[in-house]
């Protein structure tokens, strides 16, 4: 492998939003600490300005088609990398507009959970440019540390602690997981980048190697059976960082997931498509049925999450240029409907201070806005038409039935007559059941903005979502090389239960 | 391929849109008047709308028209595409027509939240239009989830019934299993459309149009998987026999405004003559599927009268008697010729009149009993003459006597019926028998004899409003039972040309039609 480290300007230009992004944490930091009395709100809205400033940096690279690679092949910008940091960024700027309320909750160190959020984003920017073994490890820590810190940020908590603790004893065991799967791959085929991989003969020890990387990367998304610090951990968190956890790591990790399963491992589609089913059917179905029984928000939310992780699996099975195009348009829709869902916990717990589902009663009379907007997001989550989740749902699910999953796509169907029952119980408290205490909801500022974008998204994707598949089209065209063309005879192989 | 006429005035469209924009501008409205008698001016503007596109609408033709089509979602051929054909447009007066009675018999039986139930009740105004007038299936399959979300409320928040969660529940459950199967259904048809197309250059690769997916042929194992897909969506919802048993759940414990609509508004049936017959016809008429299908009819019919002649309760009653009805629908629809479809799609309308009707009927009884059990009432006849005047007249449509319209449909039918196989109309004729039984026996011992004992000497006959609604649906009822030519012209063309299709075209001649068009 040959490094070659003169950078030139241009090169740079495309580290361009990760360097300004690291000076700007810098910035948060240094003004912190040079001006303690600062309200820390201002460090939030600091924050923000930052992210947004990437943010159009990343969209005007978007619209310029600006690509490449860098470190030999280690970093790649391609439409699919901006797509997640843009992805990435904007859950960030809604986690942080959530928070900035919540923030009064914590002790100590309010100034530094801005700027710990800020650097697990970096982190997740690295791993959606992650091009290689190396980087994806490098960038994996890199943002899990900063999780690790803020998951157990109430530190008077025993939940809180018991969360961080739980998170990061598994993440560490799913880091040597990975590293040992780097090891078995390198030894076996001398290769790091995946596209270098792509031709590699299938040996029991590149097997065993990729099957760890799954499993740790599995463990981030949260797929069963990786998922068992899912629960603990969404519960005993700070909500807002729940909110970000549900969201962007999955993100990231499922960029890094695309990248090893169609461009390093696209030839051995007929091996891997048994193992993404089988994962894909167990998350939904164990996901969905132990929601049922949660009486926790947060947790039904961590469990609906699991359930709809295995959804998105479905489009990864799929494994063609549409199933691609298909779990990005999902997350989208996904992106919207949970922060915003999880932004109407934030705010209930705000008032009330509990995250019990039975505190939910009445909530259609105390607060009309959040009862509607939190009844769209669990619509939108369990895909009723015409919100977002809908048309996420109808996208996987035709990929795969173009190739010929039918059984994935019935378990995935039973599983949405699951998932209605559970949001059901949700709505009927907020509707049906008598409020304890009648007074009215206040909401600041700042969750409003946040409310109102997922609403705006849950709806605009639903009801007008020609430019967002345009835009995912367009992002994962670089696979095309590498995806399997179209089928139009299903092949055998393919026809898992027929 | 259908002709298809356009409009220059987006005329379904407003049809579509205007009682859910009305029920947005409901919210800012705050007195419960007006309230009221906004959402009757809406009902009233959109049953007069619907009256003009049944004037203008051409008799005697197959051609989709006052047709809009607008692009929705390229990447995966989702088109926003209205029209309608004989098939629809009677549905469209017919839910403008119900909801106006529903407005009105809600006007004061509703007291609680009204804001909230008229809202809801324009909601699934719309969303029963969309189902009618969809002529791209992911249109009308968002239409058909989205009805689920105000139906919940309706049952969950105005329902009488001490289960009413419970019937709420089942019927979302129920409903959505049903229409994930026929979610598959449609992306398979989708699919199917996709090859054919890629293989004949076709310029857009996918399409969910009803009717570009007619003009694409199917191979016949996959037409029976995606006939028993879609049969499944359809069979839920209508519900055909064994899967009825949300229904009288549902009918009993909801609000009766909710349960004219699920009982009036035969959206199950229409799918299969909208859908499941015309996208694949060789799978609808091959040898099982026709007897299977037939048979669960036959076995409504006989079921649903057998469970209705025991029932105490009348809404538990008409529930019964609707799923009788229904196998009367589904045996006529898979007889599969001429009088059997159009009997079909006549007796879809006239159960909007009189099972709906019933069914304000029992709500004009529980206003002024607070039950519809059998043990509430007797002789009543004496003390509300005109109620059990337009009791009788709706509950002889019912049953199908010759007069009323209910007579005509079920006519059409057992002649289509006894046309396909011999048999089949015997054992429905049967149900004709039942039918008649008890709704008269029910008839007689709530209505006539001496006076029951629980029944109040003060009880009102029909007021105003009351009044309004039996008029109208009883006109209905004279007027198709005596004079239904002009209903059958609207239907003739389109029905014609579902028969013709079923029984003249195979694919090799469809597969020149295209290649000549291109």
């Amino acid at each position: 492998m040959t490094f070659s480290l003169n950078l030139s300007l241009s090169d740079l230009l495309l580290l361009l939003p990760e360097i300004f992004l690291t000076c700007w944490l810098c910035v948060v930091i240094t003004v912190d600490f040079v001006s303690p009395r600062l309200p820390k709100e201002r460090l939030a809205y600091l924050s923000v300005g930052g992210l947004l400033a990437t943010l159009g940096c990343l969209a005007w690279f978007d619209m310029n088609q600006v690509t490449g690679t860098l470190f030999g092949n280690m970093f790649v910008l391609d439409r699919m990398a901006i797509f997640f940091k843009i992805f990435i960024l904007g859950s960030t700027i809604l986690v942080i507009l959530a928070s900035i309320e919540y923030v009064d909750r914590f002790t100590l160190f309010r100034g530094e959970y801005y700027a710990l959020v800020v650097m697990s984003a970096l982190g997740m920017m690295f791993m959606a440019s992650a091009n290689d073994l190396l980087s994806v490890f490098v960038s994996l820590e890199f943002s899990t540390l900063g999780f690790y810190i803020l998951v157990s940020y109430l530190r008077d908590d025993m939940a809180s602690n018991e969360a961080g603790l739980k998170f990061f004893i598994l993440g560490v065991f799913a880091a040597g997981l990975f590293a040992y799967g780097i090891s078995l791959v390198y030894g076996e085929t001398g290769k790091l980048v995946f596209s270098d991989m792509a031709s590699a003969p299938a040996t029991p020890g590149l097997i065993i190697g990729f099957l760890l990387i799954f499993a740790a990367l599995g463990f981030k998304i949260g797929a069963v059976p990786f998922h068992s610090w899912i629960p603990d951990t969404y519960h005993g968190a700070p909500t807002p960082v729940t909110a970000f956890l549900s969201i962007a790591p999955k993100g990231a990790a499922l960029a890094i997931l695309l990248r090893i399963f169609i461009v390093a491992l696209g030839t051995f589609k007929p091996t891997w498509i048994y193992l993404l089913v089988a994962v894909s059917i167990i998350s939904m179905t164990y996901g969905n049925i132990v929601a049922i029984a949660q009486r926790n928000i947060k947790r039904l939310l961590a469990y609906s999450g699991i359930a709809q992780i295995g959804n998105v699996l479905i489009g990864l099975a799929a494994g063609t240029k549409m199933g691609n195009d298909a779990i990005l348009f999902y997350l989208l829709a996904y992106l919207f409907a949970n922060i915003g869902a999880f932004a109407v916990v934030i705010a209930v717990s705000q008032a009330i201070g509990r995250d019990e589902i039975e505190d939910y009663s009445g909530l259609g009379r105390r607060s009309p806005f959040l009862a509607f907007s939190m009844l769209l997001f669990l619509l939108s989550l369990a895909g009723v038409p015409p919100l977002a989740g809908f048309i996420g749902k109808l996208y996987i699910f035709i990929a795969a039935i173009k190739e010929g999953l039918y059984t994935l796509i019935t378990v995935g169907l039973i599983n949405i007559v699951i998932s209605m029952y559970y949001y059901l119980i949700v709505v009927k408290k907020m509707y049906i059941n008598e409020p304890v205490d009648p007074s009215p909801i206040s909401i600041s500022g700042s969750m409003k903005v946040v409310i109102y974008v997922g609403l705006a998204g849950t709806l605009l994707i639903g009801i007008y979502p020609q430019p967002f598949t345009d835009w995912v089209v367009a992002a994962t065209l670089m696979f095309a090389n590498f995806v399997a063309p179209a089928a139009t005879v299903t092949p055998p192989s393919l026809l898992i239960g027929g | 391929m259908l002709e298809e006429l356009t409009a220059g005035f987006p005329i379904l469209s407003c049809i579509l849109f205007l009682p859910v924009v009305g029920a947005i501008v409901l919210w800012f409205v705050d007195d419960e008047d007006t309230v009221r008698s906004s959402t009757l001016t809406i009902a009233l503007v959109e049953l007069a709308l619907a009256v003009f596109v049944l004037l203008r609408f051409v008799p005697e033709s197959a051609a989709m028209q006052f047709a809009e089509r607008v692009q929705w979602i390229p990447a995966l051929g989702i088109s926003y595409h209205v029209a309608v054909d004989g098939i629809s447009v009677l549905f469209v007066g017919l839910t403008a027509f119900l909801t106006v009675l529903v407005v009105v018999y809600s006007w004061d039986t509703i007291r609680q939240q009204v804001k909230l139930y008229m809202m809801c009740l324009l909601a699934l105004e719309t969303t029963t239009m969309g189902v009618f007038l969809s002529l791209d299936l992911i249109l009308f399959f968002v239409f058909w989830e989205l009805m689920l979300i105000p139906s919940y409320f309706l049952i969950k928040l105005w329902g009488g019934g001490a289960d009413r969660q419970y019937a709420a529940l089942k019927f979302v459950i129920y409903t959505l299993l049903g229409s994930v199967f026929m979610l598959v259904g449609i992306a398979l048809l989708d699919i199917n459309y996709h090859q054919w197309a890629s293989l004949h250059h076709s310029d857009h690769a996918y399409s969910f149009d009803l009717l570009e997916l007619l003009t694409v042929p199917i191979p016949i194992s996959q037409q029976i998987l995606i006939f028993w897909l879609l049969f499944l969506g359809f069979a839920f919802k209508a519900p055909v026999f064994p899967f009825h048993t949300w229904l009288p759940d549902a009918l009993l414990e909801g609000p009766i405004g909710m349960a004219v609509v699920l009982a009036g508004l035969k959206l199950g049936t229409f799918g299969f003559i909208r859908f499941s017959i015309p996208l694949v016809p060789d799978a609808s008429s091959s040898e099982t599927i026709v007897m299977v299908v037939v048979v669960l009819g036959l076995c409504a019919i006989l079921y649903g009268a057998w469970m209705a002649l025991i029932q105490p309760d009348f809404r538990r009653l008409l529930a019964y008697s609707s799923v009788s009805h229904l196998g009367f629908v589904v045996v006529g629809l898979f007889a599969l010729n001429y009088q059997g479809l159009q009997g079909s799609l006549l007796t879809m309308i006239n159960l909007g009149f009189s099972t709906a009707g019933l069914f304000f009927i029992a709500g004009f009884l529980y206003s002024r009993q607070q039950t519809t059990e059998l043990s509430a009432f007797g002789g009543m006849a004496k003390q509300v003459p005109l109620l059990a005047t337009f009791f009788l007249i709706i509950g002889l449509a019912s049953i199908g006597l010759p007069g009323t319209n209910g007579f005509v449909g079920e006519f059409l039918i057992l002649l289509g019926a006894f046309e396909a196989k011999w048999w089949v109309g015997s054992v429905a004729v049967l149900g004709v028998i039942f039918g008649a039984a008890y709704f008269l026996w029910y008839y007689e011992r709530s209505m006539l004899g001496p006076l029951g004992s629980t029944v109040k000497s003060t009880m009102s006959d029909l007021q105003l409003r009351e009044m309004i609604i039996a008029v109208a649906l009883s006109i209905m009822i004279l007027w198709i039972g005596l004079y239904p030519s002009p209903f059958l012209r609207i239907m003739n063309g389109s029905v014609q040309a579902l028969v013709d299709r079923l029984h003249h075209q195979n694919t090799a001649a469809l597969d020149n039609r295209m290649t000549e068009r291109r």
